[in-house]
């Protein structure tokens, strides 16, 4: 039992960190599953871990509300900005996403209210390992509902074949303000439950580099279903403490698996397509 | 019928055994923790120290802790929060260490110590210069000198016997240090009623400057304050020679500028810096002279800032576990409070909230020629 | 003082363009977001300062040796990293995701071997500052501006004069017709990534020479500074890149000296990210109808 005990404290903090990984890595997956290559998720997250841990630190806010807050208003910058973004794609989407993300954190380095490079610590400890793995198998629940739904096969279609989907009468603006919607949103959320188990965030976390990783993660797993970036996230997150007693090496280490993967195995290695009912896959 | 030889045998088994029990028993090391950076960018910090901790380790062992050999386990936090964070997990909870030294930054102390607090495990930065350490538990203690400690005391010195009364200020706006830094600073400057004709911020990974140096030249300070670690601080250097700003407008350094490096990279563009320190090589006493001997004789290079600290954080830590008797980390923590030790950075021992109690010890330092010397 | 910080703001500009270059050339016409583009800088760089203390050798040999071993080596990289994906002509996204993971390798290599300490590059003679009229520059400044200019000059040149140029210009239009018209398309990309590193590693030893300093990462911090460069420019736009180099330069040191250095960081990610917002295809570069 006292094992159990000493093994749940030594490595807590990487238990959270693969159930916060996982989240998201959904958040990217989303929008990668309409075909949007999204890097300003770390933007996102940070966006919400600030909300929520300002709330909960200069106004005790009751961390429910505190953690919707940190999901709403990320989704709100992301409608907020979706207008011009949307217009673009591939490349050019994505370089955008890249420049809002570093502009969110510039904005919370310059930010003194909310410490600046500093940032804020003791933060309340109210996020739980319950917590943060409800919110991921919920979030994995909903994408699996959601894709076996209309609106999964409409967004399986734009990324497929833009312009059969477009034939088909597919709404497409509609469609991908949801998608970076919804992505946000969940970006929010592992950025809320992030700042409450960890008593100290600040904007250097929330750089271009955790964008990078939150994207290998899915493209690790693979885009073909919900379960497949999660997978991703946990490998990857756990591939830095197995690797601990090569330290030097450790990040050279995790560079070749993504670069060895993703030459031998670009969709993924765990790429397998959802079922629908009826129709073939 | 067991004769003589039966007997002297038994007996001689059974010393053996006897023997080898109480050796086990005494031969057991106690093992320390340690969390520092020793790989990745700001591994130079956390090597130093290192080398600083093991030199002390091999003189501690002479001797030995409470009858035991002392040892460290490493962890490396490679400069990441994260990573310092899970390696006092692992040491608290995997190896029990009692005491735990380190984090090298003060941005992974922020991080790891209220884990080493909750567990009540006594955590020694040797190298956490911020505000606030010590405010996170009362098991973080700091052997550091605090940025507070150190400025007002070069500020002043300049102020006093230089006659700086204006300065511009720069500071790297993105880097938890540096901005810690420059808050000590600001308030200092404020105390001191030295004018702050301007504060410029930069980007602790920028290599251009002209801009902030330009508009500072037109202000025409009498010097000019920068906290950052030494990568910016040499580009500032050489940016401010190359734009025609007098030598006799000086650089003031926080501990970040604390560094021979400084005047390696900079070259003559370093000279005239000022910096304070409760430490420098060449600084005369007997202690300080074995040491930087020893350092010399065992790693080829002088010690630095970062290695002395170490050097004597170690020989503090092991008296206090002598003094606490038992290798508890509560016995240990106690005992730390009332530990006195004479080292290589002159007398120390703990206030009651576990910083440095003596900082009359600052020295303010000039850059010459690539080394630093006291300002006279 | 206005003066000086032009100066400032164009010195600074030139080795964003400088760095643009090869950059705009690998993603414009090979449309690979190649993130080793930033390894190839520093390792100009480091190579180049070998080549000069333990070589001995001086700087105007050891600058083209250390470009031409980089270009080398970006065309090893690029058959051993991209060939494949190239094939199955898989998604943009594979190349960028191999790419850094590659970047990653290189760098954690890099350091691991030669430590992540800053190191100096001596300018030398070219250091030495001198000026006139109240505005003061070095020398190797004057290099890093002569530099651009000759560079884009080259390209230029090679681009629109050469029967090699042609063939880059119809690669990077499309590939397979490019083929069908006979250009042998794989000599050509490694071409391409070939002057494309070169290109990256003469950036990396000039900027390396003016700032005094090297160290392992410093491509990392070049590159996102890049992209914002490229797409003002217009991707593959070679003048492009040199103009939006500059003015990005420009732009941010008239907005540290005169508004607040705090804000000079947002500057180049603003102009990205307004560009993309009103006139994605850059300021040179031919705006792409949307069929279908």
């Amino acid at each position: 039992m006292e094992f159990l005990a000493d093994f749940a404290f030594v490595y807590q903090s990487l238990i959270y960190a693969v159930g916060i990984n996982g989240l998201l890595a959904l958040s990217v997956y989303v929008s990668l599953s309409a075909g949007q290559l999204s890097l300003g998720q770390a933007g996102f997250m940070a966006i919400g871990a600030y909300s929520s841990a300002l709330l909960s630190l200069k106004y005790d806010a009751f961390f429910p509300l505190a953690l919707a807050m940190g999901m709403l208003i990320p989704a709100l910058f992301a409608a907020l900005i979706s207008i011009p973004t949307l217009r673009l794609s591939g490349v050019y989407l994505a370089l955008t996403t890249i420049g809002v993300g570093e502009l969110v954190r510039v904005f919370f380095v310059n930010l003194d209210s909310a410490g600046g490079a500093l940032g804020l610590s003791g933060i309340p400890e109210k996020g739980s390992f319950a917590l943060i793995y409800g919110c991921l198998f919920i979030v994995l629940f909903g994408m699996f509902a959601f894709a076996r739904s209309k609106f999964g096969r409409a967004i399986e279609a734009m990324r497929e074949d833009e312009t059969a989907a477009g034939t088909m009468g597919i709404n497409f603006p509609r469609y991908r303000l949801a998608v970076l919607v919804v992505s946000a949103a969940i970006a929010g959320l592992a950025g809320g439950l992030n700042a409450h188990v960890s008593s100290f965030i600040g904007p250097a976390e929330y750089g271009f580099d955790l964008a990078v990783s939150i994207l290998s993660f899915a493209l690790l797993g693979g885009i073909s279903n919900p379960l497949g970036p999660v997978l991703g996230a946990i490998v990857l997150t756990i591939l830095p403490e197995v690797l601990r007693p090569i330290h030097d090496y450790r990040l050279a280490v995790n560079g070749a698996v993504i670069v060895i993967v993703m030459i031998f195995c670009p969709e993924g290695v765990f790429a397998w397509r959802i079922r629908r009912t009826g129709a073939a896959v | 019928m067991v004769g003589v030889r039966g007997i002297v045998a038994i007996v001689g088994v059974a010393g053996c055994l006897l023997l080898n029990l109480s050796h086990a028993g005494a031969a057991e090391p106690i093992a320390i923790g340690a969390i520092e950076i020793l790989s990745g960018p700001n591994s130079k910090y956390g090597v130093a120290i290192k080398k600083g901790f093991d030199l002390a380790l091999e003189k501690v062992n002479k001797t030995g802790v409470l009858g035991r050999p002392l040892e460290i386990a490493y962890e490396d936090s490679a400069g990441n929060k994260e990573q310092a964070l899970n390696a006092a997990r692992l040491l608290i909870g995997s190896k029990k260490v009692p005491l735990l030294l380190g984090p090298t930054l003060s941005g992974e102390m922020f991080a790891a110590g209220p884990i080493a607090n909750q567990r009540k495990v006594p955590i020694v930065g040797t190298s956490t210069t911020a505000i606030g350490i010590t405010d996170i538990g009362q098991y973080v203690f700091r052997t550091a000198l605090p940025e507070s400690d150190v400025v007002p005391v070069v500020l002043k010195t300049a102020r006093d016997k230089l006659g700086v009364k204006k300065v511009a200020v720069m500071y790297a706006a993105d880097d938890t240090f540096s901005k810690s830094s420059y808050d000590v600073m600001k308030i200092a400057l404020e105390n001191l009623g030295i004018e702050t004709l301007t504060t410029e911020t930069f980007s602790l990974k920028d290599s251009d400057f002209s801009a902030q140096l330009t508009k500072i030249k037109g202000l025409n300070p009498d010097a000019i304050v920068v906290a950052s670690y030494v990568e910016a601080g040499a580009g500032i250097m050489l940016a401010k020679r190359s734009l025609g700003i007098s030598d006799k407008v000086r650089i003031i350094g926080g501990n970040g500028l604390n560094s021979p490096k400084v005047g390696e990279i900079a070259g003559a563009a370093a000279d005239g810096t000022l910096v304070g320190s409760p430490w420098f090589v060449s600084k005369q006493d007997p202690a300080n002279d074995e040491f930087v001997r020893d350092f010399r004789a065992k790693y080829s290079e002088d010690p630095d800032q970062f290695a002395a600290q170490a050097y004597d954080t170690l020989f503090l830590v092991a008296e206090a576990i002598r003094g606490a008797g038992t290798a508890e980390p509560d016995k240990i923590r106690e005992a730390l409070l009332k530990t006195t030790y004479s080292g290589v950075l002159g007398k120390f021992s703990f206030t009651a909230d576990r910083n440095p109690a003596d900082s009359s010890g600052v020295i303010v330092l000039e850059m010459k020629d690539g080394q630093f010397h006291i300002l006279n | 003082m206005l003066a000086q910080q032009i100066v400032n703001g164009v010195v600074v500009g030139a080795t964003y363009a400088l760095f643009a270059l090869g950059f705009t050339l690998m993603f414009g016409v090979l449309r690979v977001v190649n993130l080793t583009y930033g390894f190839y800088f520093s390792a100009g760089a480091f190579i180049a300062l070998y080549f000069m203390t333990t070589g001995g050798l001086s700087v105007w040999v050891a600058l083209p040796a250390a470009a031409l071993t980089v270009g080398a080596l970006s065309v090893v990289l690029d058959q051993l990293l991209l060939t494949r994906s190239r094939r199955t002509d898989a998604s943009e996204m594979s190349s960028l995701m191999i790419t850094l993971g590659a970047t990653l390798l290189l760098y954690s290599l890099a350091t691991a071997w030669l430590g992540a300490d800053i190191r100096r590059m001596p300018a030398g003679l070219l250091g030495v500052a001198s000026g006139f009229g109240g505005v003061r520059f070095t020398g190797i400044q004057i290099v890093i501006l002569g530099t651009s200019a000759l560079i884009v000059w080259g390209l230029f040149a090679l681009l629109r004069w050469t029967k090699l140029g042609i063939a880059i210009r119809a690669l990077a239009e499309n590939s397979d017709a490019a083929t069908l018209m006979g250009i042998n398309t794989r000599l050509t990309f490694a071409i391409v990534s070939f002057v494309s590193g070169l290109l990256g590693a003469t950036a990396g030893v000039l900027v390396g020479m003016n700032y005094n300093g090297v160290q392992p990462y410093m491509g990392e911090t070049m590159i996102l500074k890049g992209f914002a460069v490229i797409i003002l420019g217009g991707l593959g736009d070679v003048r492009g890149a040199v103009v939006a180099g500059v003015f990005v330069g420009l732009l941010e040191t008239l907005v540290a000296a005169y508004a607040a250095s705090s804000l000079r960081e947002a500057v180049a990610f603003l102009a990205l990210v307004l560009v993309l917002w009103v006139r994605p295809s850059g300021l040179f570069g031919v705006s792409e109808a949307r069929r279908a």
